[in-house]
């Protein structure tokens, strides 16, 4: 009973009883009412009671409404009470409407009662067709049923996510309906929606997906748009909430969120008005933001989804509007200390996110880097606490792979450099380590270990800074002043931590650095005397340290120093300490809980100033180079450790030695394999070259022969040859040439049988003179004969001219059959064509020579004959008659002889012309063989570049060569003449 | 960035049929030997061109067990297309396909574009599925079909960009209606004019492309 009365509170048992009684009575009527109006009235009523009669009605109606649910879903009204009264069982949270409760509204109700609403939401949940079944109603529009039914889910929910999460997977367009929500025109429906989503998307990746699949993100960037940004209300707040549960710690979403455009679409929430009220909403907002962007970039996230994030959040202006707030006034401390945080991840990392960020300035007089400004936070004690972390954080982020940001940080320190007039990054640095105010200490000396972090060249660069102590005495290196504030009794613990971490960090690796560190005679005993002592807990770290620090002068010693060799260290610590010790000391170290702390992630995250001892930068040093310290401090192992890393040295060294060679020869067959393909390329184009060129020629030839068939009548063919050929060029100029000269000489034979024709007609002229007057005939025999001599000259002539285009074609046909290239070989066959055409001619002329000594023959019978008759007529008688007829023939055969004469002069002509052309195949033989000689250099070439040859590259022809040759031609015709 | 239209693609088929290699020759153009099992489903993006335009594809590739069956059928209704891949070294992997056409078929748009892919056309050796039943199983259904292999590349970019085309033509017919993004189409930004609250620098380029 005192349970009840707990849980009813001021109820009387009466009242108590007369409520369950009611309720049973309720429950009947809900179940046996035939009448909808009844049942509707009873779940009203039920609806009223829920609230004060949590457990009755919880216990006797909670599977009667779950009936009217399934059964009277067509009436919105009775399903909307039935919702109701659900939602009031299950929550725990006090409503407006609750007046008689004393609890302010929103508040969870007491323990007790809680365990009852968790426990009714087991129940409900525990039936498989529950959640299903509100799902369903989730697609009634009716505002009476929707609305109740995403705030029962909700609740749901928030008890058992897992659960719920599985069952809305579960069921078809589970998660779509509730993704229809945000599209709901009623801002209620729509604001309790986003509610819903963000219960629903808590740590489940499969709907998260599903969310953002259904453009989840549009539509939030959507609503926050309408809702006025940044400056917007709670729905804002809401939105950017489901938005970082979408995002957090999906790789998925984020790349689906990066393509999507929608760093794009979230850049205007940045770009904050100057002077601009901050309300706690708009902090709220703003916050939550930086985390979207946070998320994006975090360096947790796979290196290449975060660098291409950072590179589209440069690009879209977004990193200038973060640092427009950097550098802005008013902006209230938490946001500022978020938003520095934010550009941090955004550069780090990133060299042209870095470039821009060194190029940021303050709005100051004179302006100043916003780097120096940022320094400047960091090192003074009147700034929060945790923005001077960010700063620290930022400067870390903004060195992090980034040598020239180095080198640029160290310059300011260095004499020769460093700008006396102006604040620098340097000056501050130096300022904070050498500070009263212990953090200041610690930030500069962790700052400007960053600033030397893998980087050789910049931690001997710094070996060189000096710094005044004071009038007349001489000047500290900044290395030994560093140690030097370390001895100092007065020196805060952080500090010396710090100081230990920016050494530590600094010689390490560093041969030079640590020969530094050992000049000065003091140095070793100090840091022995500090691992040596005993020691509370805090001191542990700065033992832990100077061991460390100890360890690395050791493994990183060149023997420079006679005094503090690698040996006498080794025996120092050996001595003084012992290896055990030192051991421990180190590893407590790596056991201390600001190590843990630290170790986890760059952010520097403390919970109060006396917790920063570590930074993520330098825990990741001490792991790589706590084992190989231990190593090199053990005397004992000192021959054997000695050796293995002698041995492990030399083999590295082998190894490096055989890559470099590697390299080196990788590199020349690079080279050479550029200067190969370089070659085949060239050669490729000259092929293509060519063959376009001897496409041309083909072109020109047959617009030559073209005018040639124009120009038959011309008898020089060479004279009309020079000018063309002076236009062509390449290896078919030859050829084309060559045919011309081939018309010139058929033109010339024809002329020759157009004489031979002639001269035969005259022959049967004297035939007839013969038939008429004998008397001549003995004359006329001897010149027969030698007409019939010459002819057979000539025939003999002809017959060599013959055997020499015979040859000349099976020269090109030989040139032709080493020749690829289809349309040269064409050339050459039609080259060879009008060869075997002259050949017919020839033969013809031949033949024609034969039948002409056939006609000479019986032209000779015919003359013995003509003696015969002479003799006789002789032998009758001196006739008067025949003396005239005789004088006449007489006359007749001088004018044949003269006839024959001058035939001769001609034949002579001919026999000139065909020395001629003979020179002239002579010629061209000898420029095929130039240009077959050329050509298979060029192929002896491309096959020494590996490559198929085609062998249409044949040589150019030079016009003044052929000119030369013409000129030679007509020289010796002359001569012939002459 | 911009683009005219956007498609969303999801990628569905038994498990080890390569549809997670498929992807990453599409998007990286490499191939990955060992792959983890996908859980759940895995977001891909590329921007291809057809007919001049710019058409972004946001892929989603799916697990193939049995296990995430309920899951995947989430990502029906917002797709524009499906490539349903079967492996042909494996005919369990094809005798499935019915199961899986049927799911999406019921829980899709009915316009959706389904492209039926043989996956692994580089084991002709290992053959067990003709490319024939392939050819004859997409007739009888309906659907665009391809033999790919991821390991290759071989078909890969013609598997997604033909997919595209036939969604691009559908468009252009008039089939899908563009203005509700749960057919998987959403018209680029240079189209997009009716919210007022978008940022205006860096959008607009080459509008009045009309809708269809």
């Amino acid at each position: 009973m005192s349970f009840f009365s707990r849980v009813l509170g001021g109820n009387t048992p009466e009242n108590q009883q007369s409520g369950a009684d009611t309720i049973a009575k309720i429950c009947d009527r809900v179940q046996s009412s035939t009448l909808l109006d009844d049942r509707r009235d009873a779940v009203r009523a039920l609806k009223a009671l829920s609230k004060k009669y949590r457990l009755e009605v919880g216990t006797q109606a909670m599977d009667i409404l779950v009936n009217v649910l399934e059964t009277d879903r067509s009436d919105a009204e009775i399903t909307g009470y039935a919702l109701d009264t659900l939602f009031n069982l299950l929550s725990a949270y006090i409503e407006e409407d609750e007046q008689n409760e004393d609890l302010p509204n929103g508040d969870v109700r007491d323990p007790e009662e809680l365990k009852l609403c968790v426990q009714f939401a087991e129940i409900f949940i525990k039936n498989p067709n529950n959640i299903p079944l509100v799902l369903g109603l989730l697609e009634d529009y009716e505002f009476r049923v929707r609305w109740p039914a995403i705030k029962l889910l909700t609740t749901l929910l928030s008890y058992q996510a897992s659960q719920v999460q599985q069952y809305v997977l579960g069921s078809p367009m589970g998660v779509s309906k509730m993704m229809d929500l945000l599209s709901d025109n009623r801002e209620v429906i729509r604001n309790d929606g986003l509610l819903l989503l963000i219960q629903l998307t808590k740590g489940n990746a499969n709907i998260q997906k599903i969310v953002a699949f259904e453009n989840a993100f549009e539509r939030l960037l959507e609503i926050m748009s309408e809702e006025g940004g940044s400056d917007g209300g709670i729905v804002v707040e809401d939105c950017l909430l489901l938005l970082i549960n979408l995002l957090k710690k999906n790789s998925s979403n984020q790349s689906f969120f990066k393509e999507g455009g929608l760093i794009l679409r979230i850049t205007p929430f940045f770009n904050i008005q100057k002077d601009s009220s901050w309300s706690a909403q708009k902090v709220n907002n703003v916050h939550l933001m930086l985390q979207v962007v946070r998320i994006l970039v975090a360096p947790s996230n796979p290196q290449q989804a975060t660098g291409a994030c950072q590179k589209v959040i440069h690009q879209c202006g977004l990193l200038k509007f973060l640092c427009d707030v950097l550098m802005a006034s008013g902006v209230p401390a938490d946001i500022l200390t978020e938003t520095i945080n934010t550009v941090s991840e955004v550069i780090r990392g990133c060299r042209v996110n870095q470039d821009f960020f060194a190029a940021v300035s303050a709005p100051s007089n004179p302006p100043r880097p916003a780097i120096v400004v940022l320094l400047m936070s960091m090192v003074n004690e009147k700034q929060p606490f945790l923005l001077r972390c960010a700063v620290l954080y930022c400067f870390q982020c903004f060195l992090y792979k980034n040598e020239i940001g180095q080198e640029q940080i160290i310059a300011t320190l260095l004499p020769a450099t460093a700008d006396v007039s102006a604040v620098t990054a340097g000056q501050l640095l130096c300022g904070g380590l050498f500070s009263t105010d212990p953090l200041s200490n610690w930030c500069a000396s962790v700052a400007l270990a960053h600033a030397l972090k893998d980087n050789p060249t910049q931690k001997e660069q710094l070996l060189r800074v000096q710094l005044a102590t004071g009038l007349g005495n001489p000047p500290v290196s900044l290395l030994q002043q560093c140690t030097n504030l370390m001895a100092q009794p007065s020196v805060k613990f952080q500090t010396r931590l710090g100081l230990l971490i920016l050494l530590s960090s600094w010689v390490a690796h560093s041969q030079l650095a640590v020969s530094h560190f050992l000049g000065h005679p003091g140095n070793v005993p100090f840091l022995t005397s500090q691992v040596a002592e005993d020691a509370d807990e805090q001191e542990v770290l700065v033992q832990g340290l100077c061991a460390f620090l100890l360890g690395i002068c050791t493994q990183f010693n060149d023997n420079s120093n006679k005094n503090f060799t690698k040996e006498s260290l080794q025996q120092i610590i050996a001595k003084r300490i012992g290896v055990e010790t030192f051991i421990e000391k180190l590893e407590a170290v790596s056991k201390h809980e600001s190590y843990t702390q630290a170790a986890k992630k760059p952010q520097l995250k403390f919970d109060s100033i006396d917790k920063v001892l570590f930074d993520y930068e330098f825990t990741a040093l001490f792991k790589v180079l706590e084992i190989s310290v231990i190593k090199a401090i053990q005397v004992g192992d000192d021959s054997d450790a000695k050796k293995t890393v002698d041995d492990h040295n030399s083999i590295v060294t082998q190894y490096k030695d055989i890559i470099r060679d590697q390299d080196t020869h990788l590199g020349e067959l690079k080279i050479s394999n550029e200067e190969l393909t370089r070659e085949y390329r060239k050669s490729q184009s000259l092929l293509v070259e060519q063959s376009s060129q001897i496409q041309q020629l083909r072109d020109q030839y047959v617009l030559l022969k073209a005018q040639h068939g124009n120009q038959t009548g011309q008898g020089d063919g060479a004279e009309s040859n020079e000018g063309q050929t002076l236009e062509t060029t390449g290896s078919s100029e030859g050829s084309a040439e060559h045919k011309k000269q081939l018309a010139t000489l058929e033109q010339s034979l024809e002329d020759k049988e157009k004489e031979l024709e002639e001269l035969r007609g005259r022959l049967a002229s004297t035939q007839s003179a013969d038939n008429v007057d004998s008397s001549a005939a003995q004359n006329d025999d001897s010149e027969v004969t030698s007409l019939k001599t010459r002819l057979e000259q000539q025939i003999e002539l002809a017959e060599k001219y013959r055997l020499q285009n015979e040859e000349v074609t099976s020269q090109l046909q030989q040139a032709g059959s080493g020749n690829d290239n289809s349309a040269l070989l064409a050339e050459k066959a039609a080259m060879s064509t009008k060869m075997t055409d002259l050949e017919v001619r020839l033969s013809k002329l031949e033949t024609d020579n034969a039948r002409l000594s056939n006609e000479n023959k019986e032209l000779s019978g015919a003359k013995d004959t003509m003696e015969t008759q002479l003799r006789e007529a002789s032998a009758k008688a001196a006739n008067p008659e025949i003396a005239i007829a005789l004088q006449r023939v007489q006359q007749e055969r001088d004018e044949l002889t003269q006839e024959v004469k001058r035939l001769e002069v001609e034949k002579e002509g001919l026999e000139g012309d065909v020395k001629g052309v003979r020179q002239e195949m002579d010629d061209l033989l000898v420029l095929l063989t130039e240009t077959d000689e050329k050509k298979t250099i060029y192929k002896q070439k491309l096959e020494d570049l590996n490559q198929e040859v085609s062998d249409n590259e044949l040589e150019v022809e030079e016009g003044e060569e052929e000119d030369d040759d013409d000129e030679d031609y007509e020289g010796e015709e002359e001569d012939g003449q002459a | 960035m911009s683009y005219a239209y956007l498609f969303k693609y999801i990628i569905i088929g038994d498990t080890g049929v390569g549809k997670s290699c498929l992807l990453l020759q599409f998007t990286d153009k490499r191939f990955q030997p060992v792959h983890d099992l996908t859980i759940g489903v895995e977001f891909g993006a590329r921007m291809i061109n057809i007919d001049g335009k710019q058409i972004k594809l946001q892929i989603w590739d799916t697990a193939g067990q049995e296990s995430f069956r309920s899951i995947t059928r989430s990502y029906y209704r917002g797709a524009a297309g499906a490539l349903l891949v079967y492996d042909i070294t494996r005919r369990d992997t094809f005798n499935h396909l019915t199961t899986w056409l049927e799911d999406a078929r019921q829980h899709s748009s009915s316009n959706m574009v389904i492209m039926l892919i043989g996956n692994k056309s580089d084991l002709e050796a290992r053959r067990d599925v003709k490319k024939e039943e392939g050819e004859a199983f997409a007739r009888e259904h309906g659907l665009i079909f391809m033999e790919t292999s991821a390991k290759t590349a071989a078909n890969v970019e013609e598997a997604f960009i033909n997919t595209a085309k036939e969604i691009y033509q559908k468009i252009q017919e008039g089939v899908f209606d563009i203005n509700n993004e749960a057919n998987g189409i959403k018209l680029g930004p240079q189209h997009n004019t009716v919210n007022p609250a978008q940022p205006s620098g860096d959008r607009g380029q080459q509008g009045g492309q009309g809708c269809c």
